[in-house]
C-alpha cells in the first residue's frame, strides 16, 4: 500500500507544472481561446516535454511510462486548465500501440509520440448519448481498404487534428479504425465548447480507412476508460486550484468589517469543499490504479471514480462561485473558467447519472477498493 | 504506487482471518450480522478471548506488552474481525485510556493498570462531557480538590457509554480555575466502587439503555490516581485524538453493513434487475451511492495508511475521516429501515433479543432491529466531537 510517487514521477510533475506555470498563464490561455481553443504551438511545447509520447513503448519513440506518470501530468494541466487534449495522446497512443499492425505503429507512433500528429478519439455519435455499443457509423471492405461513412461529434480539436480513431459497424460489430483528416470524404467542422476549448463535428463519408481493431467494443472501453482515468485526475488539479483561489479570496475578501473566511456559515462550506476534494483525489488515485485491472473490475472501477468526481466537481465548482460572490460570475475573474472547465470535466466520457447507473448495474454481494 | 499489500502482509490477513475464524463465538458473530442486542457477556467475553491471544490492546506497543504491530496490520486486524462479524472492541479501555497511562502514567500506573485492560478483565467508562459541556468540552466544572494525599471530587459526568458495566472511570476534571479553561484540568483514574459514586441510566429514543449519567458526591481518589501532572490533563486527553487513528472512520464495519444492506434489499424486492420496477430502481441506486462512498471511505483510510507507512505526506484529516464515517454510518442504518418499508414501523423490543420465537408482523423478525438502529445512529454525528466542531478544525487547516 503505497501512495507515494516515486523520484522520477516527482520530476515529471515539477516540469509539468512549472510549464504550466511559467509557459500557459491566464493571458496566453484567454489568447488561445479567443483565437479558437486550440494552440499548435502549445501543443508542440507538451510534445517537447515528451508528454505526447507517454504511453507509448520506447522503441516507438514515446516514454513508455503508465498511468501514474498520466494522472501526474493531468493533474498539472488541470491545475492550468490547459486546453489543449493531452489525454487524446495517451487514448490513441496506447490504441495503436495495443491493436494496430506494424504499418501504422510505425508510421504513426513516433510522430503521436513527437507531436508532428495530433490523433483524437471521434466516437460520439448523436443518438448515443453516453452508450458507447451505439454506433451508427458503418464501414466497408474496399479490395485491401476500407472505406467509412458516419458523423462523429464533440471530437476534440476535430477541425485540427491529423488522424481519428473512429468506431464503426463492421459486419455487424463495431471496429476501430483510423483516419486521416487529409482524406477525401473527411470534413471537420469545429465549434468552441463550454470550457473554452475546440471540437468539431467529423462526416466521414465513403472515406478511405485503416482497420486498426476488429471486434473492438472492448478496446473502445479501454480507450475511454483511459480518457475516464484522465479527465478523474484532470478534474483533481482543477479542483485543487478552485480551492486554493477560494480559500485566497476569502482571505483578502472583507464584509462586515472582517475577511468573510471568519465566518462559519462559509467556513463550513470551505471544509465540505475540502471533504469533496479529498474524495474525488482518492477515486483518481484509484481509477489510475485499476486501469491496467482485467476489463470487468476496471470499468467497474472508472464507474466508481467518475461518479465521485462527478459529485465532487460539480459541489466545489458551484460552491466555489457561491463563496466569490458577484466577482464569480465573471468572465474577467479566473475563478469562473475554472468552474466551466469542471462542468465541461463532468459531462465528458460519461456524466454523474450515467456512471451512477453503471456502478450500480455493477454492484456485486461485497464492495470495497479490493472487490 | 501501489495498490495492493505485500505478501507479508496478505499473509498477515490471512493468519489473522483464520484466528478469527477458530476463535470468535458464532452467537456472539450472530448477533452482530443480525444487528441483535450484545449482553455484557458477549462484550466481555470476546473481550477476554483477544486479551489471552494479547490482541485486545491491539494497538499498544511491545514494550507494553502489546503486538507492536504496524499502521497497515492494524487495519488488516480491524478489518478481519469486522468483516466476521465481532463486535467492536469497548474502546474506553484499551483504546482510549490505556494509550494515555503509557504515555504520560508512572511506572507504578503502568504496572497496576494496564495488566487489567490488556486482559479484558477491569471495564472501563469515560468521563469527558457533562451536562453544560459538549462541544465545549474545556469547560467542564467537575472539581476535584486536592486535600492531603487525595482529591475530593464533585460534579456530574454524562453520556458515559456502558457506565453501567464500568468498574473504572476515567475523567477530566477540574483542579484550577485560573488561566484559560483548558489549562486547569486533570486526568483523573476513578475507581467507581468509591463511596458517593452513582449511575443513573439515561433512556435513549430507541429504548435501549447505553448511555448514563455519573454522579460524584464528594468522592475520596487516592492523588496516586493522577496521570502526569496537574492542570495539564486537557494536553493528555488531546494527545488521544492525535493518534494516528484511522479506526475512527470505521470503514471496515461499514463494508460488513453494506453487505447487509444489499441482502436486505434483495430480500425485500428493492433491489431492480433490469426492467425492474422504478421504486426499486431508484432505491438500489441509493445503494450504489452508499458504496460509492464506502470505496472512497476506504481509500481515504489507506491513504493515511501508506502515509503513517511511509513517513511522507503526512494527512491531517482525521476531521474528514470522523465525518464521512459517521454520515456512511447513519446512511446504512436509513437506507436498511427503508428496504423494510412499512414493516420498519413495529417496535418490539424482544424481537432485538436473540433467540426470539414470537411472530413478527410480515413473518420476518430480521427486521425488528432496523428502526432502532436507525435511531440509534443518530448519535454518531454528536458524539467524539460533533460533526460541526469537525468542520471547525477541518475548516482551521484549510483556510488559516
Amino acid at each position: 500500500m503505497d501512495f507515494n510517487f516515486s523520484d522520477d514521477q516527482q520530476q515529471l510533475r515539477d516540469a509539468v507544472a512549472k510549464w504550466v506555470e511559467k509557459g500557459y498563464g491566464f493571458e496566453r490561455r484567454r489568447g488561445i481561446e479567443a483565437a479558437g481553443g486550440f494552440s499548435r504551438e502549445a501543443w508542440d511545447e507538451l510534445a517537447e516535454l515528451g508528454l505526447g509520447g507517454l504511453y507509448i513503448p520506447e522503441d516507438e519513440g514515446g516514454l513508455g511510462m503508465g498511468p501514474v506518470e498520466g494522472m501526474v501530468v493531468m493533474e498539472e494541466l488541470g491545475r492550468g486548465i490547459v486546453l489543449e487534449p493531452l489525454a487524446q495522446s495517451f487514448i490513441a497512443g496506447a490504441v495503436l500501440a495495443g491493436h494496430a499492425d506494424e504499418d501504422t505503429r510505425d508510421s504513426w507512433l513516433p510522430r503521436i509520440a513527437g507531436g508532428q500528429a495530433l490523433v483524437v478519439l471521434a466516437y460520439q455519435e448523436r443518438k448515443a448519448r453516453y452508450r458507447l455499443d451505439v454506433c451508427e457509423a458503418k464501414a466497408t471492405k474496399d479490395g485491401d481498404s476500407y472505406r467509412l461513412s458516419g458523423t462523429k461529434s464533440l471530437v476534440p480539436a476535430g477541425d485540427e487534428a491529423d488522424a481519428f480513431i473512429v468506431p464503426a459497424q463492421l459486419d455487424g460489430r463495431i471496429a476501430l479504425f483510423l483516419v486521416p483528416r487529409s482524406e477525401d470524404g473527411v470534413a471537420a467542422r469545429g465549434y468552441g465548447t463550454q470550457d473554452g476549448s475546440r471540437a468539431a463535428d467529423v462526416v466521414f463519408d465513403k472515406a478511405a480507412a485503416t482497420l486498426v481493431a476488429q471486434d473492438a467494443l472492448p478496446a473502445l472501453e479501454h480507450a475511454v476508460d483511459i480518457g475516464i482515468a484522465a479527465a478523474c485526475a484532470e478534474g483533481v488539479g482543477v479542483m485543487d486550484k478552485t480551492l486554493a483561489l477560494t480559500v485566497e479570496y476569502m482571505n483578502t475578501r472583507k464584509q462586515f468589517g472582517t475577511a468573510i473566511a471568519n465566518f462559519q456559515a462559509l467556513r463550513h462550506r470551505v471544509a465540505d469543499m475540502k471533504m469533496q476534494l479529498e474524495l474525488a483525489r482518492s477515486m483518481s488515485y484509484y481509477a489510475t490504479l485499476k486501469l491496467n485491472a482485467p476489463a470487468a473490475e476496471r470499468r467497474q472501477a472508472m464507474a466508481r471514480a467518475k461518479y465521485q468526481l462527478g459529485v465532487s466537481m460539480r459541489f466545489i465548482g458551484q460552491q466555489s462561485v457561491q463563496l466569490h460572490g458577484g466577482i464569480g460570475v465573471t468572465d474577467e475573474y479566473i475563478g469562473s473558467h475554472y468552474f466551466r472547465k469542471l462542468t465541461q470535466l463532468e459531462i465528458v466520457f460519461g456524466d454523474t447519472l450515467h456512471h451512477l447507473g453503471e456502478v450500480s448495474s455493477r454492484m456485486q454481494d461485497s464492495a470495497g477498493v479490493f472487490a | 504506487m501501489d495498490l495492493s499489500f505485500t505478501p507479508e502482509e496478505q499473509k498477515f490477513r490471512e493468519e489473522i482471518r483464520a484466528w478469527v475464524k477458530d476463535n470468535l463465538p458464532q452467537d456472539i458473530s450472530h448477533k452482530v450480522h443480525n444487528a441483535l442486542e450484545l449482553t455484557r457477556d458477549d462484550m466481555q467475553r470476546w473481550a477476554k478471548i483477544l486479551g489471552k491471544k494479547g490482541w485486545l490492546g491491539y494497538g499498544w506497543p511491545v514494550e507494553f506488552g502489546g503486538p507492536g504491530w504496524t499502521a497497515v496490520q492494524k487495519h488488516l486486524f480491524e478489518e478481519e474481525t469486522a468483516l466476521a462479524g465481532a463486535p467492536r472492541i469497548v474502546p474506553f479501555g484499551p483504546v482510549m485510556v490505556a494509550p494515555v497511562i503509557q504515555a504520560f502514567g508512572n511506572a507504578e500506573q503502568h504496572k497496576r493498570f494496564l495488566p487489567g485492560i490488556a486482559s479484558g478483565e477491569v471495564w472501563w467508562s469515560q468521563g469527558y462531557s457533562e451536562p453544560g459541556s459538549g462541544s465545549d468540552l474545556a469547560s467542564l466544572k467537575t472539581r476535584a480538590e486536592r486535600q492531603g494525599d487525595k482529591y475530593i471530587v464533585n460534579g456530574q459526568k454524562t453520556w458515559t457509554t456502558l457506565g453501567q458495566y464500568g468498574e473504572w472511570i476515567f475523567c477530566l476534571v477540574r483542579t484550577s480555575s485560573e488561566g484559560k479553561p483548558q489549562t486547569g484540568i486533570s486526568f483523573l483514574l476513578i475507581d467507581m466502587k468509591s463511596p458517593g459514586v452513582s449511575v443513573r441510566p439515561i433512556k435513549l429514543m430507541d429504548g435501549s439503555h447505553e448511555v448514563n449519567e455519573v454522579f460524584f458526591d464528594n468522592v475520596e481518589v487516592p492523588a496516586e490516581n493522577l496521570i502526569g501532572e496537574e492542570n495539564k490533563g486537557w494536553t493528555y486527553a488531546k494527545h488521544l485524538l492525535s493518534h494516528e487513528r484511522t479506526n475512527i472512520a470505521d470503514v471496515n464495519r461499514a463494508k460488513r453493513e453494506l453487505e447487509r444492506l444489499k441482502r436486505i434489499a434483495k430480500r425485500e424486492g428493492v433491489w431492480a434487475s433490469a426492467g425492474g420496477d422504478s421504486y426499486a430502481s431508484r432505491f438500489r441506486d441509493e445503494i450504489a451511492k452508499l458504496e460509492v462512498d464506502v470505496v472512497a471511505l476506504e481509500m481515504l483510510v489507506l491513504r493515511v495508511l501508506s502515509a503513517a507507512t511511509s513517513g511522507k505526506n503526512s494527512l491531517d484529516i482525521a476531521g474528514l475521516l470522523k465525518i464521512k464515517g459517521s454520515e456512511i454510518q447513519q446512511r446504512y442504518s436509513e437506507l436498511m429501515m427503508l428496504a423494510a418499508g412499512p414493516f420498519a414501523l413495529p417496535l418490539i423490543r424482544e424481537a432485538m433479543a436473540a433467540g426470539w420465537q414470537g411472530d413478527f408482523p410480515g413473518g420476518h423478525p430480521e427486521l425488528a432491529p432496523l428502526s432502532t438502529t436507525y435511531f440509534n445512529m443518530r448519535k454518531t454525528t454528536i458524539y467524539g466531537g460533533s460533526n460541526e466542531v469537525q468542520r471547525n478544525i477541518v475548516a482551521q487547516t484549510v483556510l488559516g
